[in-house]
């Protein structure tokens, strides 16, 4: 009777160990695509450990793609041209690229896993991007939703970046985000001051990093960036300037300004700034300081509908509107854009009608 | 209820923060599928179709949005506001297609009612029935949809 | 018995496991993925097709394990266990197999494995063939036939719902319920089938 059973117990358990023995003997077979080759825009190689996502690969190795989801397959950011050796499209990269891309060998890289020998090709401009360890030296009211944050870079200590582009902030796990995301702001600081980067951020309705940003970040906490990028910056020309940005859009066009006070540029800008009421203006006094520092620069502020109860003798209506007041000939001026969607779109409408041609309008939609 | 991959990784997206804080569904515990159903049910019994209602959002968008963040009257005692921030987003639903962040928030003249939606929020009810579930900061419950925009 | 007399006792029992023994309406087993599923045409196509590998396969399995080791050591009661771990290893196995070596044989079919693994309709096809005490042969009949009787059902059902899309369910009755009724009716029409043979 008891040997039965034990035997019993012992036959059953020694086929469930079987199997298993099979099925972890046949992972390490399966699951593991040893060593693979990467070779990026035929000038660099990387040898790693298959099986992971050509993301994170690419990550660890401190080659930064823009990604807003971590890695999850939800932001569609992550794009590289995979020439060899990505395998079929997945059905979860596939609402993300379009046909022009799908035909150009684009892939989306958290979605591609590493198993064979890969040939990529990566815009130049990603190799400079660097992951940045911060602290949150100052945190200053701008209007009743928009605030300036000061970033002291600890490690490294210095950022190369043109001004006008942005970096991508790292809001880590809290209450409303069980994972870190990334959102990208512009750099609004100035570029002489090596060492800090400042973020111009107005709080977006459940916004996970702007509720972050107002809510729980604190001075002295420590934040996570990287960058630069984007493409949006100053030309190199001498034409006439004129910048339109409202709301946090004033970051890079902050940041030129700055820039064109340190190489003493000489350009004639004017720059529009529009709001709805007087209490969303900010850094009017900064703005008249660059109007005496620049040669050739005129600050205009626009307020769309002043209240009752507020004074105010400057321009009213839409942006638009006193764009197309004040500038009388368009033809040689250059236009730099920063705002949402709609806004550049309305002022690339007004800036063609004052004869402005689209190869002279530049803007960064963050799309 | 057993799920397919496919649902079961919308229930994952609409429910995580990686889009917005809070995701889509808020605190409600029912899928996807339910919420979707027990909406389309309320509208029918509202008289209304997805088609009409959606259509008649995406008119009061394309109103209010040359404003650029100005009020523009939509109907007798209803105005409308357009604001935008930097960014886009796409579809829980996976396909193609990325939606700005643009904010429509319509409001009654004579009360404090207010109504809002989102770009994303207006192609969710419109393609997919979807109108977020309870507890989300964005839920437009129906019945408050047709009152306010009909 | 000889070979052919078996293989046309695998051919009958194959007929009537899609119809007159249809493992899901007639037997009420593996209501819970296809519920679940049978929303969408392509994903109770893709369901469908893997459960009728995974019957197909696991009970042959079964079998071998059954009859070349459980009965010569008298373990006969043991056949619930080994059952189950003999069709989570082997739906593990393959789904690891299938995502290294066919990428789009994964999406299509692979993702599903995981719901399947521990099916009662899977499960109980092996219970039947001890029941029945049916060969080899017979056994793989039965198997498969199953699995095509299982997948005719829910893409069945799946055609269905996708009729009952625009319509308007009672609010109770939405998702599961409908399915359920629905289910049973579909039940009803195949009793016809078995009906037909006892009449004869």
């Amino acid at each position: 009777m008891l040997a039965s059973t034990l035997i019993s117990i012992l036959v059953v358990s020694s086929i469930a160990a079987a199997l298993a023995a099979v099925l972890v003997v046949s992972e390490r077979f399966i699951a593991n695509y040893g060593p693979c080759k990467i070779i990026i825009n035929e000038e660099r190689e990387l040898t790693v450990q298959g099986g992971k996502p050509l993301l994170s690969v690419l990550t660890a190795e401190k080659i930064f793609i823009p990604s807003a989801c971590g890695g999850r397959g939800t932001c569609g950011l992550c794009k590289v041209k995979v020439l060899e050796g990505a395998g079929a499209i997945l059905p979860t990269e596939e609402p993300y690229l379009s046909k022009e891309e799908r035909a150009a060998q684009v892939r989306l890289s958290c979605q591609v896993k590493v198993k064979n020998d890969l040939r990529i090709q990566i815009p130049r401009e990603l190799f400079s991007i660097r992951e940045y360890v911060t602290r949150c030296t100052k945190i200053r009211d701008l209007t009743h939703d928009i605030k300036l944050f000061r970033f002291q870079l600890v490690e490294p200590t210095t950022m190369d970046y043109i001004p006008g582009q942005y970096i991508q902030l790292q809001t880590p796990a809290y209450e409303k985000s069980p994972a870190p995301v990334y959102r990208a702001y512009s750099i609004a600081s100035d570029p002489a001051e090596k060492g800090i980067i400042d973020l111009i951020i107005r709080l977006v309705p459940n916004g996970i990093c702007t509720t972050y940003c107002f809510n729980h970040l604190k001075e002295g906490d420590e934040m996570r960036l990287n960058g630069p990028y984007g493409s949006f910056h100053l030309s190199d020309t001498q034409a006439p300037v004129v910048f339109i940005a409202g709301g946090s859009g004033m970051a890079p066009i902050k940041c030129i300004l700055h820039h064109m006070k340190n190489t003493q540029n000489q350009r004639e800008a004017v720059y529009f700034f529009g709001a709805n009421v007087v209490r969303e203006m900010f850094m009017v006094e900064e703005m008249r300081q660059f109007e005496s520092d620049l040669a050739n620069f005129r600050f205009v502020p626009v307020i769309a509908k002043p209240q009752e109860g507020e004074t105010w003798s400057g321009e009213t209506g839409l942006v638009t509107q006193a764009v197309q007041r004040d500038v009388k000939n368009g033809v040689p001026y250059e236009a730099y854009l920063c705002g949402s969607p709609g806004m550049i779109d309305a002022s690339i409408k007004v800036l063609n009608e004052l004869g402005i041609t689209n190869d002279r309008v530049f803007y960064d939609k963050f799309a | 209820m057993k799920q397919g991959p496919d649902e079961q990784q919308l229930d994952v997206s609409l429910r995580a923060s990686t889009l917005v804080a809070g995701g889509f569904m808020g605190d409600d515990l029912r899928s996807v599928t339910e919420v979707i159903d027990a909406d389309a049910g309320e509208l029918f019994r509202l008289g209304m179709t997805l088609k009409e209602l959606a259509s008649r959002m995406q008119e009061i968008t394309d109103k209010a949005a040359p404003a650029q963040g100005l009020w523009v009257e939509i109907a007798p005692g209803r105005e409308a506001q357009v604001d935008e921030t930097r960014g886009s987003s796409p579809c829980p639903w996976r396909h193609q297609g990325r939606y700005f962040k643009r904010i429509t928030t319509v409001r009654r003249k004579d009360s404090d009612e207010v109504l809002r939606w989102s770009d994303l929020g207006m192609h969710m009810i419109a393609r997919h029935g979807f109108f977020e579930g309870k507890g989300s900061m964005f839920r437009l419950e129906p019945a408050d949809l047709v009152k306010m925009l009909f | 018995m000889n070979l052919s007399a078996e293989i046309g006792e695998a051919f009958v029992v194959f007929v009537a496991a899609i119809f007159t023994q249809n493992i899901l309406l007639a037997y009420f087993l593996g209501l819970c993925p296809f519920i679940g599923v049978s929303r969408e045409i392509k994903a109770a196509f893709g369901l469908g097709l893997a459960v009728i590998f995974v019957l197909t396969v696991t009970t042959s399995l079964n079998w071998v394990a059954y009859h070349l080791v459980l009965v010569p050591l008298g373990l006969e009661y043991f056949r619930f266990i080994l059952f189950i771990v003999i069709i989570a290893a082997f739906v593990q196995f393959v789904e690891m197999a299938v995502e290294r070596y066919s990428p789009f044989l994964y999406q299509q079919l692979g993702v599903f494995l995981p719901l399947i693994t521990v099916n009662c309709a899977i499960f109980g096809a092996a219970l039947f063939m001890v029941i029945r005490d049916y060969s080899f042969l017979v056994t793989i009949g039965h198997a498969f036939g199953s699995g095509v009787g299982w997948f005719l059902a829910i893409m069945a059902m799946a055609g269905i719902r996708q009729k009952l899309a625009t319509d308007r369910i009672p609010r109770g009755l939405q998702g599961p319920g409908i399915t359920l009724i629905l289910a049973g009716l579909m039940a009803l029409g195949f009793i016809g089938f078995a009906g037909v043979l006892q009449g004869r």
